[in-house]
């Protein structure tokens, strides 16, 4: 579903993706961590084009990410959910889920706000449609964010960091919504460092230091046996304080 | 003395009448031409386009910089060297309107810079085209926080709109000067001009401070 193959990126002098190679598969979920200033948000948000990169070649479902003109439609099926939630502030909940479904994907408002209700029921907001998102907590707010990428119908979901501005008690209600979509077959790469999430359904782990991959393994060998030192270091920071 | 001077004063109320409604007619249709353009000039200005930005905000800037009464001059008077004949109302309302969008363009771009890049991420992100980001999620944002300075701009254009009475169109001001011909006391004549100007910006003024106060709280 992704393929990247020697992807390289700058900005000014900084080389902030290193000839990164990778494949993710349909139905993988693969999780990105590393310290910050790393690249992984970077990376992943050259799926959907929010940032473009100066060499190799990317592939999204089959569209080279090099062809601007498709990049539209390309972007109708990848979700991408930000670490600021970034939902529309003069909308509610519902309308905040239907406006692209509506205005991108030419549904008809009724379909379109089917779709939202069930969406919202699913992440467990169905009292909340007709709230503004000031009226909502960061965790509801996220959900929300959620079903807005879910409601496109999208074949890849993209998480930048979806946790981290939450308040602890908040963090759960946000990554159970993302453990079902994991469990329902979605694709997705999530960069967080959230390991418990990681442990649950990653297929794949990610370590990223300096703009560059420096390990991939299956969860299980990526926390027990990890085979770089700046692994090592790295999750003996997260992991125990 | 006074009540003599009043009763004659107001016995020019139509031309009183017919001055005020040319401030209003005046201000109004410069005000619905100005925010069109202007609207255009602060996408431009906020805009990917550097150079064109560039361009604009210089001529921007010197309608900013130069005195009103020039630029009502320079359509009345120099734009037909040019080759382009305006009555004097034309005159009026294409100077009105020119400097009414130069300093709504202003005001606009700055609402659209204020709106979070997030935002505009998050409508990329949704594959909304450049029209439906600025139309759906960026311009809809940027309105509630110019609002109160664009309703302050518009008391601006009233009050210059007086300007206008240089090149003889019968305005609110206008219409003072003719009074007080007949009726030798300015200072009553102007004080109920200036009168007829506040009734009409009062409200405007008292509007832009209960906007200003609701979005403070706006998205709160």
């Amino acid at each position: 579903m992704i393929e990247f193959s020697g992807v390289n990126k700058w900005f000014g002098p900084l080389h902030v993706l290193q000839d990164i190679s990778l494949n993710v598969a349909k139905a993988e979920v693969v999780v990105v961590c590393g310290p910050s200033g790393s690249g992984k948000s970077t990376l992943i948000r050259c799926i959907n084009g929010l940032e473009p990169f100066q060499s190799g070649s990317l592939l999204v479902d089959g569209t080279d990410l090099a062809n601007r003109k498709a990049l539209l439609r390309l972007r109708t099926e990848v979700g991408f959910v930000f670490q600021s939630f970034n939902l529309y502030p003069h909308k509610t909940a519902l309308q905040n889920v239907t406006l692209a479904p509506i205005h991108v994907r030419r549904l008809g408002r009724a379909q379109a706000e089917e779709r939202g209700r069930a969406l919202l029921e699913k992440v467990g907001l169905a009292d909340k449609m007709d709230s503004y998102p000031h009226q909502l907590s960061g965790g509801q707010q996220q959900r929300v964010a959620i079903a807005r990428s879910l409601c496109m119908q999208p074949k890849i979901m993209l998480f930048d960091e979806p946790t981290s501005a939450l308040d602890p008690e908040m963090i759960n209600e946000v990554l159970d919504v993302m453990v079902g979509l994991a469990r329902e077959g979605m694709t997705m790469m999530v960069v967080t460092h959230e390991m418990g999430f990681a442990r649950k359904v990653a297929d794949r782990v990610i370590f990223m230091d300096r703009g560059a991959i420096v390990e991939m393994a299956p969860p299980e060998t990526f926390f027990t046996a990890p085979a770089h030192d700046r692994t090592r270091d790295f999750l003996g920071k997260i992991l125990h304080h | 003395m006074i009540w003599f001077y009043l009763e004659r004063i107001f016995g020019y109320w139509p031309v009183l009448l017919k001055g005020m409604g040319m401030t209003i007619g005046l201000s109004l249709l410069s005000l619905v031409i100005g925010v069109v353009i202007g609207f255009g000039f602060g996408i431009i200005r906020a805009g990917g386009n550097r150079w064109l930005s560039r361009v604009l905000g210089l001529y921007i800037d010197f309608f900013r910089a130069t005195p009103f009464l020039v630029q009502v001059f320079i359509a009345y008077f120099i734009l037909p060297v040019l080759g382009i004949e305006l009555s004097a109302f034309a005159a009026g309302v294409v100077a009105l309107s020119n400097m009414a969008a130069c300093f709504i363009g202003e005001i606009v771009a700055a609402g659209l810079k204020a709106v979070p890049t997030g935002q505009r991420e998050a409508a990329i992100a949704s594959g909304m085209t450049r029209a439906q980001q600025m139309h759906l999620v960026v311009m809809p944002q940027a309105v509630r926080i110019i609002t109160p300075s664009l309703v302050g701009q518009f008391v601006l254009l009233i009050k210059d709109s007086s300007v206008v009475s240089a090149i003889g169109l019968l305005d609110l001001t206008r219409s003072g000067w003719l009074i007080v011909q007949s009726v030798p006391n300015g200072l009553l004549v102007f004080g109920i001009v200036g009168i007829g100007y506040f009734l009409i910006c009062y409200p405007l003024i008292h509007l832009s401070r209960r906007l200003e106060r609701r979005s403070q709280t706006a998205f709160l």
